[in-house]
């Protein structure tokens, strides 16, 4: 049956497979300061601890010790001039612990050479700014000659 | 047209992907491991780090439905997966940037990935449905049916599966017993049935209006176009409208 | 009923040719969706308000400057579009202006909003716009080029003698559809930069980039038919045995 629609399971009956899980898993920054063997994840909603720790270590090798998951609740807001509330979406959290000795820091993916290249071309845009100003003010003793007027 | 069959992300990784990840499933099982296999395994949640900070990355078309009914049922399978943990590196990318005020490079990557995704399952839907139209008469999906529900309108009911036949499941009977009064679900549908006919008749007077203010524009429109456009316009009625006035048309 | 408004709020197919991207990431860029039903038992389960109504300019659908001027809230004044049959200028057509300073000159076509019949005609119909945003001390005047109406603001060139002429879309012998000038009965043909997009010159010099499949390897035919289901085929290949029968369920 290829549907999106998990099978029943009867005792006695063959093992369920997923060959094609639509699962999505999101790698993200923890929170707040917590040991270097955990890593915190989002994940989809349909999501169980069991999910999350066969998906690890059979579509990426990274095993794990325990999983541990919550579901935050999303933010609930009126939105001005308008007669309805708006709600936010529940976000499934994951904690994954590794085994002893292994650690993972999340790594900074904005390097910073790249930054200075773009403050540079604002450095530019600034240079030339300032000499249009200067080319403008020559002229401002002697309003209403043109601009190529002085040399 | 030939030469231009490029698709997303499955150069190299196209042998490896699950059955490669499998296999370093089990080197992990030793506690030899150090930490930089476990660092390079999360990598794979991250982009090229030639991409960090980038402005743009290019990326060629997604998988069409007809590159993806010529591969065999394991390339499929493995295609899914590479298509999975890219689009879980995407994913995790564009969290980050969102969380460092940045601006995500190239976002359509990711719609090229899932418009993949789902053509992949459409075509391994096509396979399967093949395989019980033959073999079992039945197209092997979950079966639809259209009901008319508790508020008297047409919707779309979709069966689940039971260990027991309906007959002796009271629970799901009980669960169906959605009652609303006939009395007022009449009344409601005479007056959702009132609020259609509003709209429809709105839309059709805009529709008229929008008509005449073209012909009041453009006196030299072409009218099969409008026509095309407008099919339920009646454009001689708009033209004998009193709002019609055309500024004159001076021929060279 | 909502047809027409489809059909107006919808971007033109040559208008995003050039940017290459898939159009479910412009529809994604481009929507702004305020409110969706929750899940559960409604009368109408899939209702969204999100503008339905968007005023088309020179800014691309999917830019930020196009969300700035169509931002939540703000109402934009109706354009009436005169409607067309078949889209006839392209990118890198020769056109002849019609109207404004440069009646008579002849340019090439170099951007296209086909939302709004425009074309923007290189070096052409020019104005001056001023760059001073609030109270900078930068003020600068930027030539640029204003847009014309494909309608009656300019004319497809004839190749033969170089001069503007109407045009009508025709049928050859071989049945390809060609755009033949009415005054000499020349085929006007179409440039090979219509085709060019932001990724490529023309689809046979596209570049590969470092994520996509070799085009063979998408050629490449790996599909066998056999009587199997993607899942038994995939357990066969993975060497999964499985004997259990499954027991009879029942759909409702």
């Amino acid at each position: 049956m290829s549907t999106r629609l998990y099978p029943l399971y009867q005792k006695g009956g063959p093992q369920l497979r997923v060959f094609l899980p639509n699962f999505w898993l999101k790698l993200v920054r923890p929170d707040n300061d917590r040991p270097s063997n955990i890593v915190q994840f989002m994940c989809s909603m349909e999501m169980t601890r069991y999910d999350i720790k066969n998906y690890l270590e059979k579509i990426y090798g990274i095993k794990c010790v325990h999983v541990r998951t919550r579901i935050a609740l999303g933010k609930t807001r009126l939105e001005p001039g308008r007669g309805y509330v708006i709600k936010d979406d529940d976000i499934k959290y994951a904690y994954v612990i590794l085994p002893k000795g292994e650690t993972f820091e999340f790594p900074n993916l904005f390097p910073e050479e790249k930054e200075k290249e773009l403050k540079e071309q604002e450095k530019t845009f600034e240079e030339i700014k300032k000499s249009h100003e200067k080319f403008l003010s020559k002229n401002s003793n002697r309003p209403g000659t043109p601009g190529w007027f002085s040399f | 047209m030939a030469n231009f069959t490029k698709a997303l992300h499955l150069s190299k990784s196209y042998g490896k992907s699950l059955f490669s990840t499998l296999r370093n499933g089990h080197i992990c099982n030793s506690r030899m491991i150090s930490t930089t296999l476990y660092l390079r395994d999360f990598m794979a949640f991250f982009d090229d780090k030639k991409n960090w900070g980038a402005t743009e990355v290019k990326s060629g078309r997604s998988w069409q439905k007809d590159d993806l009914r010529i591969k065999s049922n394991p390339d499929l399978h493995k295609l899914w997966y590479v298509l999975l943990k890219e689009r879980n590196m995407l994913l995790t990318m564009e969290q980050e940037c969102k969380e460092q005020m940045k601006l995500f490079p190239s976002p359509e990557r990711l719609d090229k990935v899932e418009e993949s995704m789902e053509n992949l399952e459409e075509v391994v839907r096509e396979r399967n449905r093949a395989y019980h139209e033959l073999e079992r008469g039945e197209i092997g999906e979950q079966p639809k049916e259209t009901i008319i529900g508790p508020f008297g309108l047409p919707e779309e009911y979709k069966m689940t599966e039971h260990s027991i036949p309906k007959e002796i499941n009271a629970e799901w009977y009980k669960q169906q017993q959605i009652k609303c009064d006939p009395r007022d679900v009449a009344e409601f549908g005479r007056k959702y049935r009132e609020k259609e006919f509003i709209e429809k008749r709105r839309q059709h007077k805009r529709d008229f209006n929008h008509v005449i203010g073209l012909l009041n524009r453009f006196p030299k429109m072409d009218m099969e176009a409008l026509k095309e456009q407008y099919p339920d316009v009646d454009i001689e009625k708009a033209k004998a409208s009193r709002k019609y006035k055309p500024p004159p048309v001076f021929d060279d | 009923m909502r047809l027409t408004q489809i059909l107006l709020s919808r971007v033109g197919e040559w208008s995003k040719q050039y940017a290459n991207l898939p159009d479910r990431y412009i529809k994604r860029a481009m929507e702004q969706v305020y409110w969706r039903n929750p899940k559960g038992i409604q009368y109408r389960p899939s209702t969204v308000i999100q503008r339905k109504k968007f005023r088309f300019t020179m800014n691309r659908p999917w830019s930020h400057q196009f969300y700035e001027q169509n931002a939540p809230g703000r109402l934009r004044k109706k354009v009436f579009v005169e409607p067309i049959k078949k889209w006839s200028f392209f990118r890198g057509d020769r056109v002849e202006v019609l109207v404004g300073k440069d009646k008579g000159k002849q340019g090439i076509v170099k951007y296209i909003v086909q939302e709004r019949n425009w074309v923007i005609v290189e070096g052409l119909n020019c104005h001056l716009r001023r760059m001073k945003r609030g109270d900078e001390s930068l003020d600068l005047y930027i030539q640029s080029e204003a847009p014309l109406l494909v309608t009656d603001q300019v004319a497809l060139v004839d190749p033969s003698d170089l001069k503007a002429t109407p045009i009508e879309w025709r049928y050859t012998e071989s049945g390809e559809s060609v755009r033949v000038s009415v005054r000499t009965g020349r085929i006007i043909p179409i440039p090979a930069t219509a085709e060019e997009t932001i990724d490529y010159k023309s689809k046979s010099t596209y570049k590969e980039q470092p994520k996509d499949t070799g085009a063979n390897e998408v050629a490449e035919i790996t599909f066998e038919p056999a009587l199997k289901t993607f899942e038994m085929d995939i357990m066969e290949s993975m060497g999964i045995k499985e004997d259990r029968i499954p027991k009879k369920t029942y759909w409702y």
